[in-house]
């Protein structure tokens, strides 16, 4: 059949299969590396924001003394080795930095401060280099003192320079520790961070930092610090005296962690703390693990979750929208080599050899271009999830094995005279039967999803099984239905004067089956497109409320301390403040209790006008009520008019409840108050509105502590998550390339029926149709199909969010607030639906001009042929 | 005298010439209808057809008359829905898929009227008439194949067009390169539907001229279905077909053509139409058998029984 001849006279048309199966196989390899490669970002933020101690493996024993005790760092790092030994190969990676060991004393009380002071005592592994002294030495090696006439251990240490303000301590200062086991400190060095923003110093909080905490019922506060004492002091530190733990870090490095592995990780961890526990420890102790990983894990698997069903329903969408497309671009090549096939069954190629030339050519133009596709992927940076590769796989096959199906079922029989002319036959009973289960299956579903909800974690398939059939239900629907409108506008036609209308609607009505194709593309295509519009509008918009309800003004200024009434004024007068609304925040006693509440006086009404044009808003206390008019959380309900202590006591009188209040408390308990409760007001918070400098505004308060928010900086916080902007990326990508593919199966149905439409305008250009008339018929006859089928397409993609809402979680993306309000825009999704109708009429009139220049005999002649 | 039990035995027991007996192309009571979509035509209703091997026959008959369905069926394309259809002993009524194919490799070529419909436009001639022999899968050697499509060209007179490809030659020279493409796997039995119908009269006595060498020097049985009297008045037999049965025949010996109408088995026989309407025949009329002819009258007027 001379292949390669053959493919050279469809040139054309094998061109186009090869651009499409190019850019599928882009498209499909090439998202999902994006996606992973931003999945395992999410992961590796996720990793690198929580804190350490939390994300670390930390692996704690208890000493009980005598053999347990270890009185040499070699001890530490030869445990250290056997419990890295211990971890499994799927967690090796992660944990391959070299990490801390510790040995901790823990509620060591110094003695006789009545349980008011403690000093532990603490040795790091790796001190001296997380350290530096900046006063006096570092701690030496212990020695004994005589003590109430016992020896006692007398350990050197070295604290924190906040111990020396806090504790107080000094240089040179001994306490004794302990209330029946003595050993006494000498302190020795002040020590502060090298870098106390590292990772590390999470473990070690209590090293940096003096813990004051103020017990229940008590007046004076309790302090703790953790001294740090030399290598050489473990020699003297035994777990017999002390609580003494010893800890082995093993950090976790965010970014050798892979999303694809989050199951796996998961379940690792879990192994490690069952292996650790059973090995031993000591003649008294075990070993146990202490780690938030593995919750880490699922929150991030939670939000995962969710991105990977939106992204498999729009990716999903995609790979069909592309097959279906591609399919055609088969079928027009199909029908280009229609003779040569004919011709060569006619004269005895057995069914075999046409189909197989057939495929073979659709095969030499989608394999290279799959492989140049699958290849182009590469550069596409991520990780490479298995759908990457199946996808391209399935392209080519798709177009071959389509192409030699369809070829063995036209050339069957050598002789294939079609009667294209006759209106397809009544379905049969069967058919209608399977197309009502299909669509009554598909409505089932979508009110079981919506009655049932979601399994927790991990893919639910019954969610993506739901679109689909949704998705085919409405293909089904609009294809059976379609003619319906369309003989009712026929009839109203026939009665009309003029021709065209008439003679394109009937054409339009009696399309032959070929039509069912696009019907199929066009459907998920805008379905999807505008399913990602939808939820993409719905996401910004969600995120932009959250933004809102975090900060509660364009721009919030708050400080410790009191602003001054001057202070205030220099704010209101910096450039580009055009409202300014000052607030008291402060917690006040309730009754005579101990109860305590958030309150803020602010002047509500000022604050409404602030927030104009704001996604959110706060009510008006309603006025009239006796004493002072408050608003008052849910948690604060129901107590009618009661007393609370700020500055002095007042009554207030619940007007109103509301559950959380924008940039402020979004839970728990608080009382919104007039601004004018206190007669000296002290004003520690400033909601302004305007273009205002943030510098100039921070500087105008002369706080040097004030802090400054705005709304602007917390929505670019949330948008700026890496899942998120993925996941908008990709539904712009996905949105724009179903356009152009909607696109292109319009104009393949249109190259596909070019030459019966062409014989068709020809012979009623014999009966005098004009160009224009010819122009008008075609629009006529093509029109109907989109129009429909787009309004179905931008119906069920509108109608989805809504069906699969309880389904689809975004709250991981819109700052932990639900996204429920899909009704979003629906200005770009209808755009999107009229855009591409749009482009496909002009498309049908650019075709129609083009076959209007060949002569009248040639396409009646080449009529005669097909 | 009536005959004996075993007299009638012994003559079921005969085996009785088929019908046709051993003729290349047998076609008894063929019938083909077509169903589209509930819609049914009956293309051919109980034709009768007898060719002898290597005869040259014309068929002609008015548009619709089932000339074209005949030859669909004979060139194994189509299937009759009942009765006989033979050529060179298969019975195209029940042969599987794979015999078909191999009827249409071995047996039979075709030639179309329209000549872009015979060849590959991007393939030449030589090319083209190789195409058979390559799927039938035949003599491996692609010298025997050039040699064969050399031959063949050079026989019909197109050996210069050999290299040329389909819109580098004219419609006699296509048609030409068909009748070769048709000859490539030697079949028995050429079908040509209107191969001079997009012709001047010129190029058709050439391809007429290609055909009839066709059947001259190499004994292929060539059917002709033509409207071209350019053609069916140059054979020996000519074939009428009418409403999808052969209604009339002619001869031609030594220059002297006899028209016959065709009497088929059970005794039928179509009158030509105006010798219907010269003596206003209708619904019936009146046989007499005489010594060495069969008189045929239009029906005596007989008023009180037609009541």
């Amino acid at each position: 059949m001379r292949i390669l001849r053959l493919a050279q006279v469809r040139l054309g048309a094998m061109a186009m299969l090869s651009l499409l199966t190019l850019s599928a196989c882009l498209l499909v390899a090439g998202l999902p590396r994006v996606l992973q490669g931003s999945y395992d970002e999410a992961l590796h933020r996720a990793l690198q924001d929580a804190p350490a101690q939390l994300a670390d493996l930390t692996v704690q024993t208890r000493s009980r003394g005598g053999p347990d005790d270890l009185h040499e760092p070699g001890q530490f790092a030869s445990r250290d080795a056997r419990l890295r030994s211990l971890v499994p190969p799927r967690l090796r990676p992660l944990v391959s930095a070299p990490g801390q060991m510790s040995a901790k004393t823990y509620d060591t009380p110094v003695h006789l401060s009545g349980g008011q002071t403690y000093i532990n005592l603490a040795w790091l592994s790796d001190g001296e280099r997380r350290v530096e002294w900046v006063d006096g030495r570092a701690p030496g090696k212990p020695t004994t003192t005589r003590w109430s006439g016992s020896e006692i251990p007398l350990f050197e240490v070295g604290i924190v320079e906040e111990a020396r303000t806090t504790m107080p301590l000094k240089i040179g200062d001994v306490r004794i520790l302990g209330e029946s086991d003595y050993a006494a400190v000498k302190i020795v060095g002040v020590f502060r961070a090298k870098d106390p923003g590292a990772r590390y110093w999470s473990h070690d909080i209590d090293v940096l930092h003096v813990t004051q905490v103020q017990p229940p019922g008590k007046l004076e506060l309790e302090r703790r610090t953790t001294a740090l004492i030399s290598s050489a002091g473990l020699a003297a530190l035994s777990g017999a005296d002390r609580n003494l733990i010893y800890s082995w870090v093993l950090p976790v490095a965010p970014t050798a962690a892979a999303s694809l592995d989050v199951p796996e990780l998961r379940a690792a961890v879990e192994d490690y703390g069952h292996v650790v526990t059973l090995q031993p420890a000591g003649a008294d102790s075990q070993y146990r693990l202490e780690t938030e990983l593995p919750g880490l894990l699922d929150t991030f698997g939670t939000a995962l979750g969710t991105a990977q069903t939106v992204m498999f329903l729009v990716l999903g969408g995609l790979l069909v929208v592309a097959l279906g497309v591609l399919v055609l671009a088969v079928q027009l090549l199909a029908e280009r080599i229609d003779h040569p096939l004919a011709l060569a069954r006619a004269r005895g190629g057995s069914l075999r050899q046409v189909a197989g030339t057939g495929a073979a050519l659709v095969a030499l133009a989608v394999v290279p271009a799959a492989l140049a596709g699958w290849g182009l992927a590469f550069l596409v940076p991520g990780p490479v999830p298995w759908i990457a590769h199946a996808g391209p796989a399935l392209v080519p096959l798709t177009a071959v094995g389509y192409a030699a199906a369809r070829l063995a079922m036209t050339h069957r029989t050598p002789l294939h005279e079609r009667r294209d002319d006759v209106a397809a036959a009544r379905p049969s009973a069967r058919r209608i039967t399977l197309e009502l289960l299909v669509v009554g299956l598909a409505l089932a579903g979508a009110y079981l999803l919506r009655a049932r909800g979601l399994t927790t974690g991990g893919q639910d398939p019954f969610l993506l099984f739901v679109p689909v059939a949704l998705t085919v239900a409405a293909a089904l629907i609009t294809i059976r239905c379609y003619p319906l409108p369309l003989k009712l506008l026929v009839r109203l036609a026939a009665r009309g004067r003029l021709a065209v209308p008439f003679l394109g609607l009937t054409r339009a009505a009696r399309a032959r089956s070929a039509s069912v194709l696009p019907v199929l593309i066009l459907l998920p295509a805008l379905a999807v497109s505008v399913f990602g519009t939808v939820i993409s509008g719905g996401l910004s918009t969600t995120q932009r409320l959250a933004s809102w309800q975090s900060v509660g003004a364009p721009i919030k200024l708050t400080s410790p301390v009191e602003l001054p009434p001057d202070a205030i004024e220099r704010v209101r007068k910096v450039p580009g403040v055009r409202l300014l609304v000052p607030a008291q925040t402060a917690t006040a006693q309730i009754g005579y209790g101990g109860e305590r509440a958030d309150i803020i006086a602010v002047d509500l009404a000022q604050w409404r006008r602030l927030l104009d044009g704001a996604p959110i808003s706060v009510p008006l206390t309603a006025s009239g009520a006796s004493g002072i008019p408050v608003l008052v959380s849910h948690e604060l309900r129901g107590r009618g008019t009661f007393e609370i202590a700020w500055y002095e006591r007042m009554k207030v009188t619940t007007a109103g409840e509301i559950a959380s209040l924008p940039g402020f408390y979004p839970r728990g308990k608080f009382i919104v108050l007039p601004f004018a409760t206190n007669k000296r007001p002290g004003v520690n918070t400033l909601l302004i509105k305007g273009e205002a400098d943030h510098a100039a505004l921070l500087a105008a308060t002369g706080q040097p502590k004030a802090e400054l928010t705005s709304q602007e900086q917390a929505l670019a916080a949330i948008e700026d998550d890496p899942m998120t902007g993925t996941v908008q990326n990709i539904l712009l990508i996905t949105a724009v390339a179903l356009a152009v593919y909607a696109l292109i199966a319009v104009l393949v149905t249109l190259v596909i029926g070019a030459a019966d439409r062409a014989r068709a305008l020809s012979f009623l250009r014999t009966l005098g149709l004009s160009d224009r008339q010819a122009r008008g018929l075609t629009v006529l006859e093509i029109l109907p199909l989109i129009l429909i089928t787009s309004l179905a397409g931008l119906a069920l993609g509108l109608g989805l969010p809504a069906a699969l809402g309880p389904g689809i979680d975004l709250s991981a993306y819109a700052g932990d607030l639900a996204v429920g309000d899909y009704s979003a825009d629906p200005v770009m999704p209808v755009v999107l639906a009229a855009g591409l109708a749009t482009v496909a009429v002009l498309g049908t009139y650019a075709h129609t001009a083009i076959s209007r220049r060949r002569s009248l005999g040639a396409v009646l002649r080449v009529g005669d042929l097909a | 005298m009536s005959p004996t039990l075993s007299e009638l035995e012994a003559k079921a027991a005969e085996k009785k010439a088929a019908f046709g007996g051993d003729a290349h192309i047998v076609c008894d009571n063929l019938v083909r209808i077509y169903k589209t979509e509930g819609v049914e035509v009956v293309a051919l209703q109980g034709l009768d057809l007898l060719i002898q091997e290597g005869e040259l026959v014309a068929v002609v008959g008015a548009s619709g008359s089932g000339k074209s369905t005949l030859l669909n069926v004979l060139s194994g394309l189509d299937v009759p829905t009942a009765g006989v259809a033979r050529v060179a002993g298969m019975d195209l009524l029940s042969m599987t898929a794979k015999d078909r194919l191999r009827y249409r490799r071995d047996i039979v070529g075709f030639v179309w009227q329209q000549t872009a419909r015979n060849l590959l436009p991007y393939l030449t001639a030589r090319e083209n008439v190789e195409l058979p022999m390559k799927l039938a899968g035949r003599s491996g050697m692609s010298k025997a194949r050039r040699e064969r499509a050399a031959e063949l060209l050079d026989l019909l007179g197109v050996a210069s067009c050999a290299d040329r490809k389909v819109p580098e030659m004219s419609g006699g020279e296509q048609q030409r390169v068909a009748i070769a493409v048709a000859l490539a796997n030697s079949p028995q039995l050429v079908l040509a539907d209107e191969p001079t119908g997009e012709l001047d009269s010129e190029t058709s006595e050439e391809v007429f001229g290609a055909l009839r060498k066709a059947n001259g020097e190499l004994g292929v049985t060539v059917v002709i279905v033509t409207h071209d009297p350019l053609v069916s008045e140059r054979v020996d037999r000519t074939i009428g077909i009418r409403d999808g049965r052969t209604s009339s025949e002619t001869l031609r010996r030594e220059g002297v053509a006899e028209e016959y109408a065709v009497l088929d088995r059970v005794g039928r026989l179509q009158l030509p139409h105006d010798f219907m309407n010269a003596l206003d025949m209708e619904r019936r009329v009146r046989l007499e058998l005489e010594s060495d002819h069969i008189g045929v009258w239009p029906a005596r007027e007989e008023p009180s029984n037609e009541q």
